[in-house]
């Protein structure tokens, strides 16, 4: 047996609120995302999960009247701070949608198009980064023949695996998933699932899930949330064995909800 | 009237079957009349159209048949000996037209990207409405506007602006050649480029919205900046609208008439220089109506009209072929 490597936290959530205009959605979360580990959020419809998200890469900087307080770090660096860079901070953490949205141009331009805005490649180290970030989302067998072929044309579970692939090829350090595989069909979820687990080792993951099996299946650590306030945080199998809030017990067996 | 209706929900299964019946019976002769109403105003406009192009016809005749393709090719216009040419009138309404869109759809489209991506929330509407005014102004407006205002500024300040500009450049400075007069193809250019920018604007900014947060989103989710966003996902998304906006403003240029007669100068002349004075069909149309009292005279302003129908309906052509071809290829 070899001894786990130590915990690092590569972000660390202290005391958030979040504020949709004079809505607060976000009420003083704490909580750390752990290196190359798997964190799941769970909890109904509109308990803040994926406002949670969208602050961690500042998705709501686009919109008025939505604000933060409190404290973001990664790697040590609050990313709340006015004096971030937006783009850098949203090529260090990747985002997958609910709905698979590529891009209108091709599958290779999909991919290539957020290598080449901050990587100056010749053609064919691009190929290599292109087919290796394919290859990582296991689509690259699927698409080799057509990649000239516009995103569009792929199927819905493909074409969320290009998006999980146009994240992964501009080697971001968190993925966040906010909800990536709730519009796709079994097998193509199977293969979303399967995917996160590969990738946990080699990036930090936050991903939103209404599905508690997939909660349970494929996360390290479990956040219940509900409100907009963190009700429970810990290692997903205590988690779902032995919650230690009676909310938690409830929503996980499906009492509420 | 509470006893009737007592007794009518108390008939029993047969009977409700019957009235049921008598219903759908009635439904069935209003849908009928429904369907023949709405076939005639849809089939009125092909009517229409078909009167406008024999009238047309009819009245072009007899300027056809004496110029016969010469009336096309010959840029001669002389009332006095009866000699009609539209060369002059076409090549002005193309060159106006070419010129405006040159000048307008860069404009029209920053504007649309501006109020769709970077306009602070509170500017978006007074703008917006600004957009939509400047659309509302009638063209005899700009007109006046033009020659009074405009044409003097252009007149002292751009066009010798632009003559000592091209001066040492081969090919401009033929295109940019002096005088001075104000009046002239460029002018109205410049005219008729405020005028359409309304309209693209209008167009191209409802259809940026069309795009879906979620695809900005994702687009800014890997790090790209606005102007990335802009260029390389909301544009490619909505070419078939953006087309069609640009066809719209190009539709207009083709045919205003006030605002240009007013600053064309209405010379029946084919000119190297930009900035001489021309004229455009539907100017001459205009201008020359009054006096045309000649048949051959008044036969050859409508042939004018039927090249100008002629020349919008290629426009509306070219434009479909465009949005098919480009629904093609995102097909494949």
């Amino acid at each position: 047996m070899t001894a786990e490597p130590a915990l690092v936290q590569k972000v660390t959530i202290r005391d958030l609120k979040f504020f949709y205009g004079d809505t607060q959605a976000l009420k003083a979360i704490s909580l750390p995302l752990y290196e190359h580990k798997v964190t799941a959020f769970i909890g109904p419809s509109g308990c803040g999960k994926s406002t949670l998200l969208r602050v961690l890469n500042r998705m709501y900087d686009l919109y008025p009247r939505q604000r933060a307080e409190g404290e973001v770090l990664l790697d040590g660096d609050d990313i709340l701070a006015p004096t971030t860079d937006i783009n850098l901070l949203r090529s260090r953490i990747g985002m997958v949608f609910q709905k698979p949205t590529p891009f209108p141009m091709s599958i290779y331009d999909n991919i290539a198009f957020g290598i080449k805005l901050y990587e100056r490649l010749t053609k064919s180290e691009l190929d290599q980064r292109v087919e290796g970030a394919l290859r990582s989302a296991a689509l690259w067998d699927e698409v080799k023949d057509k990649l000239k072929s516009s995103g569009l044309s792929l199927s819905g579970g493909q074409q969320q695996r290009l998006c999980i692939a146009r994240t992964v090829a501009i080697q971001p350090e968190v993925i966040l998933l906010d909800e990536p595989a709730s519009a796709l069909d079994p097998i193509s979820t199977a293969k979303i699932e399967e995917l996160i687990d590969e990738l946990s080792a080699h990036y930090t993951i936050a991903v939103v899930t209404h599905n508690m099996q997939q909660a349970a299946r494929v996360s390290d650590y479990t956040a219940f949330m509900y409100l907009g306030s963190l009700v429970e945080f810990g290692e997903t199998p205590k988690i779902f064995t032995a919650p230690q809030q009676k909310q938690t017990q409830d929503y996980i067996t499906g009492r509420f909800g | 009237m509470a006893v009737i209706t007592m007794n009518s929900s108390d008939v029993g299964p047969k009977a409700l079957a019957t009235t049921r019946a008598a219903a759908v019976r009635g439904f069935r002769r209003g849908d009928r009349i429904f369907r023949l109403v709405t076939f005639a105003a849809a089939l009125s406009v092909l009517v229409i159209l078909c009167g406008v192009m024999l009238s047309l016809l009819f009245g072009a005749w007899p300027a056809l048949r004496t110029f016969g393709f010469g009336f096309f090719i010959h840029a001669t216009w002389n009332p006095v000996k009866d000699v009609f040419g539209a060369l002059a009138a076409i090549y002005g309404t193309l060159v106006t037209s070419v010129l405006a869109m040159l000048l307008a759809v860069p404009v029209s489209f920053g504007i649309a990207v501006f109020l769709t991506e970077l306009c602070p929330w509170w500017l978006r509407r007074p703008i917006g409405i600004a957009v939509e005014l400047l659309a509302g102004i009638p063209s005899i407006i700009y007109g006046i506007w033009g020659l009074f205002v405009f044409l003097p500024f252009v007149q002292s300040v751009i066009q010798p602006f632009l003559i000592n500009l091209f001066a040492p450049i081969p090919v401009l400075n033929i295109l940019f050649a002096g005088p001075p007069y104000g009046i002239g193809t460029f002018s109205a250019a410049f005219i008729l480029a405020i005028m359409v920018v309304p309209f693209i604007t209008a167009v191209t900014r409802d259809v940026f919205e069309t795009v879906p947060a979620v695809l900005k989103e994702a687009a800014y989710g890997i790090g790209a900046t606005r102007l990335e966003v802009v260029r390389r996902v909301v544009i490619p998304y909505t070419r078939t609208g953006l087309v069609g906006g640009v066809m719209l403003g190009l539709g207009r240029a083709l045919g205003e008439t006030m605002a240009v007669t007013f600053v064309i100068g209405n010379a029946h002349a084919i000119s190297s220089s930009l900035l001489a004075p021309g004229t455009t069909i539907s100017a001459v149309i205009a201008n020359e109506f009054n006096e045309a009292t000649d048949p051959m005279y008044i036969s050859s302003l409508i042939a004018l009209g039927l090249i100008l129908f002629f020349i919008t309906f290629v426009v509306l052509a070219i434009s479909r072929l465009l949005l098919m071809r480009i629904e093609d290829a995102e097909a494949k």
